[in-house]
């Protein structure tokens, strides 16, 4: 024995997953989406999620060495800085950056979606994660954020269809609405236009980057659960809730040409609609931002898919990162009311 | 009897076995050393007085510190010679232990009790704390205090679960002394009145079962492979389906658990008369040559051990005395083993962790594996702000058993088990000012 012996509290062994591990994960399981993404919108889309990736690895970097005084003394310890950043880098930003990508559409005018993201990118990573304290600190989800800051200041709602398969169109890129918005649509009944097959695939339906082929995030939900990176019920009850309130609301739809209808067949229109399954796989599950005991994520998910699924109906257009948004602003008292009661717990007086 | 299937509780951690290291190699006796060591804290509660005097000659099994109240326990000389002093060291705990250090005179002389033949339950009972016989699976409570419960208990729960990484020296007790095994069991159930006696072990160890199967009054219950599985708590649940409520004992819903090598400790003690001056460790890791099931003299210096087995194969990155999960860091080999001192450890860069921590990204695993169902986290998180009545209300941190589990599945390795400790602390230095 000699001095480089450690002497530290147990466990003396540690499980082989690390946080970067589990990010590098959730990166492997964004990538169907990515990959099919580019395969329905081309180009454009790939070069969307390679800027919206640089955008926020560059921007957390940037933030790291100003925050850490590589600047100071004439960038004299900036090699030292890059060093420790390097060492501290977990994946988190890589990860933020897929999915702020892959939940943007290709419009038409791209080239416009090209710097927005780089403003989003840079507006979640610096705003909304760094500034609150970095990796796990966050009170929201950042790419969430992101896309809310990028919906509100640049209005990006115009959707693109894909290239494979296209529905009822006459020019290459589509501005119109979505099977969403025909779900949702006020005037008259509740109508899905496009077959359930072709939204599972993703074939011929306009929508986000990411979101368009389900098949794929389905893939990613797999390949996460089976890691065990996120528990395998929680998108499912998420996705269930979420369905069936989905199919109440719509029931009023009828209202104005006759009675109420609880119409199951909308189910799976409604789920594999706009950004829900998506954000029930890769964003609701975000660690930093969901409640850490179970009974406290029951309900997490219960409360969020009922407020999507309620929102939608009223507000008419996608709001999952909105009520991610809203739902995570809320997990700190969740953590709060929600204290597992300890093995072998029983009630005074019992 | 037939071996049954135990039940399963929600929580635990799958950490490697590692038990192929040493569960092959047989029990072997590690010669008399020439220098032992005896600390007086051998248990839980105060420490022994000692009763003899630097220059006095003893033999192996006189009586060298007296208990001192009723959580505490005798302890004896381990080898025959002369006690050369009695000094404070700081152990590897970390608080200062007195020492007793014996020389050897060579002779191996001893001085045990007369052999009991058919014992009552009263003279079995005296004959336990006459032993100074404590709990070895790792806690060290006196036994002598479990065989007198102030309630009314009708089951005795044998722990030969073992579920640590690379301890196997319960596993080649098991194997080797079941027979002496099952009548220890059957000396402190006559104790305690019981006439039901089951044995937990998990399902790695199935030559075990097979073992204990032979005996007609002892129900092996095979458990599934998981960390913390030998928890008395979770042991009572798997074997029984019985739930301990927080702050209370077993006692209180009918069991006792032992450790199968407190058994073989009280056959020793009742049928040769012979005290707690020895036990069996396991000598494992990487990085030591030769790795051995031993029967160490308590007082044995680790240096010595780790002699008889051949030494280091490479440099150890880590050195523990008792299991990886729950076993403490030396920092030299100048420490001396105890009663309750399970294993020495070394290991390997590769098999130690030594990562920084990074920061807690709220995965809530530590919660998950949780095997009293606790929120480490929360006491993380709330101590580490210097806020420690939140640490403890909100991580639940007094049913905490420090089994490490919550520690070890960490992404982030975060100090888990440290924060909890000092938040154990603080409260309980809180409270003792309140009176």
């Amino acid at each position: 024995m000699d001095n480089t012996v450690v002497v530290s509290t147990p466990p003396h062994v540690k499980s082989k997953r690390t946080t970067r591990g589990i990010m590098i994960d959730v990166a492997i399981a964004l990538l169907p989406s990515a990959v099919m993404g580019c395969v329905f919108f081309g180009w454009q889309a790939l070069l969307i999620i390679l800027m919206s990736v640089f955008a926020c690895v560059a921007t957390e970097f940037v933030y790291f060495f100003i925050a850490n005084k590589g600047f100071s003394n004439k960038c004299a310890d900036a090699g030292k800085v890059c060093a420790r950043w390097l060492k501290q880098f977990d994946f988190t930003s890589v990860v933020t950056g897929l999915i702020l990508a892959l939940i943007i559409p290709v419009t038409a005018k791209w080239y416009n979606v090209f710097y927005q993201v780089i403003i989003g990118g840079i507006f979640a990573i610096a705003i909304v994660k760094m500034l609150f304290g970095g990796t796990g600190k966050n009170l929201v989800n950042p790419a969430a954020a992101g896309r809310v800051f990028m919906f509100l200041s640049f209005a990006l709602t115009a959707y693109t269809a894909p290239n494979i398969g296209a529905l009822d169109l006459t020019s290459g890129v589509f501005t119109g609405p979505t099977n969403l918005s025909w779900l949702l649509s006020a005037d008259g009944n509740p109508v899905t236009k496009v077959s359930v097959l072709d939204l599972f695939l993703g074939t011929g339906v306009a929508g986000c980057i990411g979101e368009t082929c389900k098949a794929a995030i389905l893939l990613g939900y797999v390949y996460l659960a089976a890691r065990q990176v996120i528990k395998w019920w929680q998108p499912l009850l998420f996705i269930a809730v979420f369905g069936f309130t989905a199919v109440f609301m719509s029931g009023f739809a009828y209202l104005a040409t006759g009675g109420y209808i609880f119409n199951m067949e909308l189910f799976l229109p409604h789920v594999l609609s706009g950004g829900v399954l998506f954000g029930a796989v890769f964003m609701f599950t975000d660690y930093s931002t969901s409640p850490k005991g179970v009974y406290g994520q029951i309900f997490y998910y219960v409360a969020g898919a009922v407020l999507v699924a309620v929102l939608r109906y009223f507000t008419k257009i996608e709001v999952a990162s909105f009520v991610i948004m809203l739902m995570n602003l809320f997990v700190p008292l969740i953590d709060k009311y929600f204290i597992r009661k300890p093995f072998g717990y029983k009630k005074e007086g019992k | 009897m037939k071996a049954v299937k135990g039940k399963y509780y929600f929580g635990g951690v799958h950490p490697r076995a590692m038990k192929e290291i040493s569960n092959a190699a047989a029990l072997e006796v590690l010669p008399a050393p020439q220098v032992v060591a005896i600390s007086t804290s051998q248990s839980l509660g105060n420490p022994a007085l000692p009763v003899v005097e630097a220059g006095q000659t003893v033999r192996a099994g006189d009586v060298i510190a007296k208990a001192d109240g009723l959580i505490s326990s005798d302890v004896f000389a381990s080898i025959s010679g002369t006690v050369k002093e009695i000094k404070e060291i700081k152990g590897a705990s970390g608080a200062d232990e007195k020492y007793i250090f014996i020389e050897s005179d060579g002779k191996n002389e001893t001085n045990f009790m007369p052999p009991l033949s058919d014992p009552s339950a009263e003279e079995i009972k005296a004959r336990i704390k006459d032993a100074g016989i404590v709990g070895l699976g790792g806690a060290g409570f006196p036994a002598a205090v479990k065989v007198s419960p102030k309630t009314a208990v009708d089951t005795l729960i044998l722990n030969g679960a073992e579920c640590e990484p690379y301890l196997t020296c319960d596993h080649r007790l098991m194997l080797e002394k079941a027979e002496e095994i099952a009548k220890g069991a059957r000396l402190i159930a006559k104790a305690l009145g019981v006439s039901k006696i089951l044995i937990g072990i998990e399902s790695n160890k199935p030559d075990c079962v097979k073992e204990f199967e032979k005996f007609d009054d002892i129900q092996p219950v095979v458990l599934k492979k998981k960390y913390p599985m030998g928890g008395e708590k979770q042991l009572i649940y798997a074997v029984t389906g019985k739930k301990v409520g927080i702050g209370k004992l077993p006692a209180d819903v009918g069991v006792i658990v032992h450790n199968v090598a407190t058994c073989y400790a009280v056959y020793e003690a009742v049928e040769l008369g012979k005290p707690l001056i020895e036990r069996v460790l396991t000598v494992s890791g990487k990085a030591v040559k030769e790795p051995k099931n031993l029967w160490v003299k308590v007082g044995t210096s680790v240096k010595d051990i780790i002699d008889f087995c051949g030494g280091e194969a490479v440099t150890p990155k880590k050195v523990v005395s008792g299991g990886p999960m729950t076993g403490t860091a030396l920092g030299s080999y100048d420490e001396y083993t105890h009663k309750t001192t399970s294993g020495i450890l070394l290991m390997t860069e590769k098999e130690a962790s030594a990562d920084e921590p990074t920061p807690c990204i709220n995965c809530g695993k530590c919660a998950d594996v949780c095997p009293m169902h606790l929120m480490p986290m929360n006491t993380a998180f709330y101590a580490a702000a210097g806020d420690f009545d939140a640490a403890a209300k909100y991580g639940q941190t007094a049913a905490c058993i420090e089994c490490g589990a919550c520690e070890y599945i960490c992404p982030a390795r975060r100090p888990l088990i440290q924060a909890i400790r000092k938040t154990k602390a603080t409260i309980r230095n809180k409270n003792r000012e309140e009176k």
